[in-house]
């Protein structure tokens, strides 16, 4: 549903030596990777060790060390409606002081192809392409509800409508299972899958549950102590034990043991 | 109610707020005859006979400026409080938090002192000097935070404003220590009134007003992203710093200007705001434009009531609007926290 010329791209997005930080500190360092069109990468680690600086550094809003280019463009070089086009990050819930409408929310999104007089009523394209974003993630029925009257979870899915609005290549997400529950989770992750695959485009997140990062992912970036700890496709990075070490614990030897528990259960 | 309806309703309390305010006082006056004399004034046509000629002086030359000037500064007020609560994603924030009051009490207050008139503005250099003193605290307050946090945070700006008024607060209470001679003008101008305004007032700071409310009227997209937090308005494309600098800049032109005229007043640029948000819903194509329009028009009210409560005195407006602005903020406020 989401129109796309673009062809297939090997570089994507390509990471080279970047480090980054705050107030001079850094708190990721020397990180490289790419990542080709259509393909998810999942950043996973135990707290602290760097995955939403790594995020942060990728959608241009903390300053780094190395590169990032995209396309084969350096983000350095490129303007902020520009890096937007490209990338897009959906929020994390915070405190909403000021309530829109759903669909004021996810138009906000076409803030970039929406330039000109503030008395013109935004175009029928951009209408039309707000009510599919929102029909995508099934809230167009809510359209004229305040965001602040929706549950967590729906305003989760308001905000992946607003990314999806901005049309970019690729999408950064911070845990954004946060607030949803085991059906929306799913739901999410299914529609992201389909959203990159389909498309060409990429999706970029950081996640706390394995499960969920190993049915997204394509490739995944295990972090330690803001070092990259290991890259490749998922069942490498399970294969190699990576996981045990990074977490001080056996990750998975846990999820054995839990599914026997389930099995136990149904017996 | 559609949108159109509640605008409509908005313009017409405006018209009539201004009308009462200009017909009640000392001399009550028909707000038709009203009509005629600014009719005749405007399109200078000659009026019917039954208007005595000091009618048409105390609506032309006292009433009507004074009225006119209340609305401009208090809208002023509201669409400058409006720009900062989203600005600074804070709902508490406004003109005065970064030290505009502050900064224009201090170079009023010496003028008052001193004496001291610029040659070419005369009667016009107290406010000229507020105003610029203003802008130069809300300068010295923001250039400062962006030294000391290069990603311009909204927390440290608020922080450093807060600093910066009270530092400068103190030197405004040393300043009316020890002026004791000029006590009672200190405290007037800091507590605000709108006496013995002239046309000549309106045409100066009407143009400044609408040249600010317009500019900012102009990223109203952006004040609308600007309330998600400023990581996600630069995600989406916001040159987050330029905008943040342009909108900080107008905001505090606005209410530096509206408070050198008349004094400090507070509560407006609080509340104003928050009642249009309620009416009018969060978007700043509507917040601003109604903003203007509400703060304007409960200025007016208070100044009405500031001069007509207590018979041949006068109380300063300022007090007004925070007798009647306070419990009605602390209303919105705990309201709020109530639903969440």
């Amino acid at each position: 549903m989401f129109i796309s010329i673009k062809g297939r791209l090997d570089k994507m997005i390509e990471l080279k030596n970047v480090t980054a930080g705050y107030n001079g500190i850094d708190v990721i360092n020397d990180i490289s990777l790419e990542l080709a069109e259509g393909n998810n990468l999942c950043i996973l680690g135990p707290n602290g060790c760097g995955k939403t600086t790594l995020l942060k550094a990728i959608a241009g809003i903390i300053p780094v060390k190395g590169d990032i280019l995209i396309d084969g463009k350096s983000i350095k070089k490129m303007k902020r409606h520009e890096i937007a086009k490209k990338i897009a990050v959906m929020s994390q819930i915070s405190t909403i002081y000021f309530s829109y409408t759903v669909f004021e929310t996810v138009l906000l999104g076409r803030y970039l192809y929406m330039k000109g007089n503030i008395f013109k009523e935004p175009s029928e394209y951009d209408k039309a392409y707000v009510e599919k974003c929102l029909e995508a993630v099934g809230l167009l029925k809510l359209k004229n509800k305040q965001i602040n009257t929706l549950s967590g979870g729906q305003i989760q899915r308001v905000f992946l409508a607003r990314t999806l609005a901005q049309e970019p290549s690729i999408i950064l997400l911070d845990e954004p299972t946060n607030h949803l529950d085991l059906r929306y989770q799913k739901e999410l992750i299914d529609h992201l899958n389909k959203w990159s695959k389909e498309e060409g485009h990429s999706v970029i997140g950081v996640f706390h549950d394995i499960n969920l990062a190993m049915e997204l992912a394509d490739s995944i970036l295990v972090l330690d102590s803001g070092r990259c700890a290991g890259f490749g496709k998922p069942e490498e990075i399970i294969a190699n034990n990576l996981l045990n070490k990074v977490y001080r614990m056996d990750i998975v030897g846990y999820m054995i043991d839990s599914l026997k528990q389930w099995k136990s259960f149904q017996s | 109610m559609k949108t159109g309806v509640k605008i409509l309703i908005s313009i017409i309390i405006c018209i009539i707020v201004l009308v009462l305010a200009v017909g009640i006082g000392s001399v009550y006056i028909e707000p038709f005859d009203i009509l005629k004399i600014i009719y005749s004034n405007i399109f200078n046509k000659p009026l019917t006979q039954d208007i005595e000629a000091n009618l048409v002086s105390i609506i032309w030359k006292i009433r009507l400026p004074r009225a006119l000037i209340a609305f401009i500064v208090g809208g002023a007020l509201a669409v400058s409080g409006s720009v900062m609560q989203s600005v600074l994603k804070n709902p508490l924030a406004s003109s005065y938090t970064l030290g505009v009051s502050s900064g224009a009490s201090v170079g009023a207050g010496l003028v008052i002192i001193t004496g001291f008139t610029i040659p070419l503005l005369g009667k016009f250099t107290l406010p000229f000097i507020g105003l610029l003193s203003g802008l130069i605290a809300v300068y010295l307050a923001i250039s400062f935070s962006a030294k000391i946090d290069k990603n311009m945070e909204n927390n440290t700006i608020i922080l450093i404003g807060m600093v910066f008024s009270l530092f400068i607060n103190a030197l405004i209470t040393l300043m009316t220590a020890l002026s004791r001679e000029n006590i009672e003008r200190l405290t007037f101008w800091q507590m605000g009134s709108f006496s013995l305004k002239e046309w000549s007032d309106v045409m100066i700071l009407f143009p400044i007003v609408v040249i600010c409310v317009i500019s900012l009227m102009r990223f109203s997209k952006e004040l609308d992203i600007m309330t998600f937090g400023e990581e996600q308005a630069l995600t989406m494309g916001v040159e987050m710093k330029k905008v943040k600098w342009i909108l900080l800049g107008l905001s505090a032109a606005l209410t530096g200007s509206a408070i050198a005229f008349v004094g400090v007043i507070g509560f407006i640029d609080l509340i104003a705001p928050h009642v249009v948000r309620r009416i009018f819903g969060s978007s700043h194509r509507l917040v601003i434009p109604m903003s203007m329009l509400f703060g304007g028009a409960f200025m007016v009210v208070c100044d009405l009531i500031a001069r007509t409560i207590i018979p041949l005195s006068e109380l300063p407006v300022g007090a007004v609007t925070a007798i009647i602005g306070a419990p009605f903020f602390a209303y919105v406020y705990f309201d709020k926290r109530k639903v969440r």
